[in-house]
């Protein structure tokens, strides 16, 4: 039809070009050069003149034909150059060059037409830089809600951009991608707005679908989505290979990369290519590898691996959807530092819907909404790429947070799956988000603790912000009530970064300065109303277990129940039993991490010398925290990583870790004794940069509140725990986290049974502040 | 006509809006604002440090009402968005020379 109409036209020009002078050439250039007529696409003409003294003498004749054209009803552009202006490369004429791709003479001097040259390579730089200048516009993203089909990431013009690139030699052997059905939905967009409007609003998106007949707008919206991705992919890649080859900057990281080469895949200029034919059918295993190939290197896969990619696709779903441990290597890919680079294209290449099904509810799936610009998977995979993208941002305090959040990695699985439940029509979508999520990661083999936290995060992923203009949070009860629906510090901070994530990737400028002071203020007006808690004392009900599990549990702070599986308890319940005249049991435990279990009678130095104990094997602490019931026992917990696995290899040496930390801890072996062999550790300026110790006497009614924040190192907790017992200080409850090379402490600190002074509690903290912060 | 600026607490938003709704107003603009009065900001304590929070977060309503509708409006707008609380907001009244609908070029009341 399109071309049909440009014959149309051609004959309307033609007839009206025989009362033009002789000696100049009439040409068409653009949409109407390659015979592409929309409707109501402008008619692009170039007047080739000899030299430019013949300017004067066709102004006349030009006029009237174009008038004539015009009263036709053609909407026409016209330019008019020598060939000596359009063989001429440079910035100021970018455009006309393009133009120029497309050429077709129609009437006139033939000679003079052909000494228009065919643009040399060089030109590709400026379609390049049109092009990216273009995408930017449009977020570099295909899937929004109201797309513009000619200008948007994979429309029509990314079709031409895709034949230029062959004219001028820069394409490969990939046939074009199917552009029918954009060509169909610009043909009625201009039918209907009877103008050269390009943009697919709603409204547009209704009528075009009963114009061809589709079955939904869901569907057809769909049908041009997965048309444009394909597009959108080829030109991509185009142009970053165009742009590749003339900067040596990559040729150096391209050389750099070659020696990543392994046994599964190869480095071939930059790309990743898989080695072995069939290898993804008889390996499916390999995907995985490849994903965290991709998000530990930051690398691109080739053409041809995305083709067998594609290809393998099947193969590997029936394979993945039969691993019961498949969410080991995901999760270990989704920690690298390339994470959300590389989960996109296993987004792109549909593999992620083929490890999770249950995601396809929600591909290129269109929810009509005013603020939002994405379709539902769009809108995930940016805020999984903006979440995973804080950890390499400084100075901002939301990437502070992400920075000294463990499990960040399963904050991205509650993303990916946080709106999977808009695609079940008939309810809420959070309801249905968890529902879509329990069995499919089920399947995938996550663990009873991640899933309580995924599952927490997708139930409570619209509070924070619903609580932002909905609830009084100058009110306490408010407050507390949601401090305790959160429960933990550390769930808060993950919950606080989804918010900030969902809200970032409704459109690019959703988060507003306003929102984002309101939930940092949130999350600060929580993180105190959960910090106040700790000092709180449980009283366990009736139902709570046994007899003596009640009495052992009677005193401690809400956050002990929040934090320990029933097995955990019952571990610390079989130790207090086990403490006898000793006054002090303990035990290790493996799970993903070691910890080390004590429960002792209260006592002088107990924490500073079972962190010594531990310190002095090599052991990193991660994670320490001490608490004490009503009975005045004691109970540490400290999370360690054993980086050697010298314990996993030498299981004998268990017994005697914790023989060492029990006679730490009775006095049979000095602290100076177990710190002498601990590694030094480089001051990390950026780290100390930020770091600070400070008391808060307002924050709980009984103790005095010491926080911490400082570089972490080998026996860092011990010289704390020994200056504050030291002062005459008895510590009440502790939280200690590291992440990142970060220590971030909370202590809670008494003396002679009250809080300390004012005067007492600046003492202790100058002379916390000498061991934790080197000069 | 007047003009009715108010500020008040972003958790009353919904319910002024329903308030305003009752009494048969439709037309307003609610904007996000930052800024403090006699609430002045707040001082948060975290990691041991003390964190300012200066400009509380606001919504403010702008909406133009006949004369006559004035009073009927301010009470609506304080009755929803009072607590009780320092912090519950502000609201100016302005006089307005004249409304123009752009649409059909309409003027004074029958354009608000």
């Amino acid at each position: 039809m399109l071309a049909a109409r440009t014959a149309l036209v051609d004959q309307e020009v033609r007839a009206r070009w025989t009362t033009m002078p002789q000696g100049i050439a009439l040409a068409a250039v653009g949409g109407y050069g390659r015979a592409e007529l929309f409707p109501c696409s402008d008619i692009d003409l170039l007047i080739l003149i000899p030299n430019d003294s013949v300017q004067s003498a066709i102004k006349e004749p030009l006029s009237l034909l174009l008038r004539d054209l015009w009263d036709q009803g053609l909407r026409i552009s016209q330019s008019v150059h020598t060939p000596q202006d359009c063989n001429r490369i440079d910035n100021t004429n970018a455009e006309l060059s393009v133009s120029l791709l497309d050429r077709r003479f129609l009437a006139g001097d033939e000679a003079l037409f052909r000494q228009i040259k065919d643009p040399r390579a060089e030109l590709g730089k400026d379609i390049a830089r049109l092009t990216k200048e273009r995408h930017l516009e449009y977020q570099n993203t295909i899937y929004h809600l109201e797309p513009n089909v000619k200008d948007a990431p994979g429309g029509l013009r990314d079709v031409q951009v895709l034949r230029w690139f062959a004219k001028l030699g820069a394409g490969d052997e990939h046939s074009p991608p199917d552009t029918e059905v954009l060509f169909e939905i610009r043909c009625f967009l201009h039918y209907l707005a009877g103008r050269d409007d390009n943009r697919f609003t709603f409204e547009r998106q209704d009528e075009v679908t009963k114009l061809i007949g589709a079955e939904s707008v869901e569907d057809l919206m769909r049908r041009y989505y997965r048309a444009v991705r394909g597009i959108a992919r080829l030109a991509n890649r185009r142009l970053d290979r165009f742009e590749a080859k003339g900067s040596s900057l990559f040729s150096q990281f391209r050389d750099k990369t070659s020696r990543l080469s392994n046994s599964d895949f190869s480095m071939v200029r930059g790309e990743v290519f898989l080695r072995g034919s069939h290898a993804i059918e008889k390996d499916p295993g390999l995907v995985m590898r490849l994903f965290e190939f991709l998000a530990t290197h930051g690398v691109t896969a080739a053409w041809d691996t995305l083709d067998r990619l594609e290809h393998g696709r099947e193969t590997f779903g029936e394979w993945a959807r039969k691993q019961p441990t498949l969410l080991k290597p995901f999760r270990a890919a989704l920690g690298k530092p390339h994470a959300a680079q590389a989960l996109r294209i296993l987004h792109e290449c549909r593999l992620l819907e083929e490890i999770f099904p249950e995601l396809l509810d929600m591909e290129a799936l269109v929810i009509r909404d005013f603020y939002h610009r994405y379709t539902v998977d769009e809108h995930t995979m940016v805020a999984i790429t903006a979440v995973l993208n804080l950890r390499t941002m400084a100075g901002d305090p939301f990437a502070e947070l992400a920075a000294e959040t463990q499990d960040l990695d399963l904050l991205a699985i509650a993303l990916l799956f946080h709106d999977a439940g808009k695609g079940s029509p008939g309810e809420g979508h959070v309801g249905a988000s968890v529902r879509v999520a329990g069995p499919a990661l089920r399947r995938a083999g996550i663990s009873d603790r991640a899933w309580g936290i995924v599952h927490f995060l997708i139930d409570a992923h619209l509070e924070l912000s619903a609580a932002i203009s909905g609830r009084d949070l100058s009110d306490p009860e408010v407050l507390r009530s949601m401090a305790e629906r959160v429960g933990t510090v550390e769930r808060l901070k993950l919950l606080t970064l989804l918010t900030w994530a969902d809200i970032s990737a409704v459109n690019p400028t959703a988060m507003t300065p306003w929102r984002r002071q309101s939930l940092w203020k949130l999350y600060l007006q929580l993180n105190s109303a959960l910090t106040r808690e700790l000092s709180a004392r449980i009283a366990p009900p009736e139902t709570e277990g046994t007899p003596e599990m009640r009495a052992f549990l009677a005193g401690l702070p809400p956050r002990y129940l929040r934090i320990h599986s029933q097995a955990e308890r019952e571990e610390h319940l079989r130790l207090n039993g086990e403490r006898g005249e000793k006054g002090i049991a303990a035990s290790l435990v493996r799970t993903e991490i070691w910890t080390l279990n004590v429960v002792a009678d209260d006592r002088p130095f107990l924490f500073a010398s079972a962190a010594a104990a531990i310190s002095s094997f090599g052991f990193n602490i991660l994670k320490a925290e001490a608490f004490s019931n009503a009975q005045g026992k004691v109970i540490d917990t400290f999370a360690f990583a054993d980086e050697h696995r010298s314990l996993d290899l030498n299981p004998d040496e268990v017994p005697n870790v914790v023989r060492t930390v029990i006679r730490a801890v009775r006095g049979e072996i000095s602290m100076e004794q177990l710190m002498q062999r601990r590694p030094k550790v480089r001051p990390d300026a950026r780290i100390l940069a930020s770091a600070r110790v400070g008391f808060n006497n307002d924050a709980s009614p009984a103790s005095t509140l010491i926080e911490l924040l400082t570089q972490d190192r080998p026996g860092l907790l011990c010289d704390i725990a020994t200056v504050i017992s030291k002062s005459g200080g008895n510590i009440e409850v502790v939280l200690v986290d590291t992440e990142a090379k970060k220590a971030i402490d909370v202590f809670y600190v008494t003396k002679a049974g009250a809080k300390l002074t004012d005067v007492e509690a600046g003492e202790l903290v100058s002379d916390l502040r000498k061991v934790a912060i080197p000069e | 006509m007047k003009k009715i600026e108010a500020i008040i607490q972003p958790f009353k938003l919904e319910e002024v809006k329903e308030a305003l709704k009752n009494i048969g107003i439709d037309g307003m603009t609610i904007s996000e604002v930052r800024g403090h009065g006699r609430q002045k900001g707040h001082k948060e304590v975290y990691r041991g440090q003390e964190y300012n929070v200066d400009l509380l977060p606001k919504v403010r309503f702008d909406l133009v009402v006949a004369n006559e509708r004035l009073e009927e409006v301010v009470d609506a707008i304080t009755t929803a968005a009072r607590t009780g609380k320092i912090g519950d907001g502000k609201i100016f009244v302005y006089e307005v020379a004249e409304a123009i609908r752009i649409r059909n070029g309409d003027r004074g009341d029958s354009a608000v």
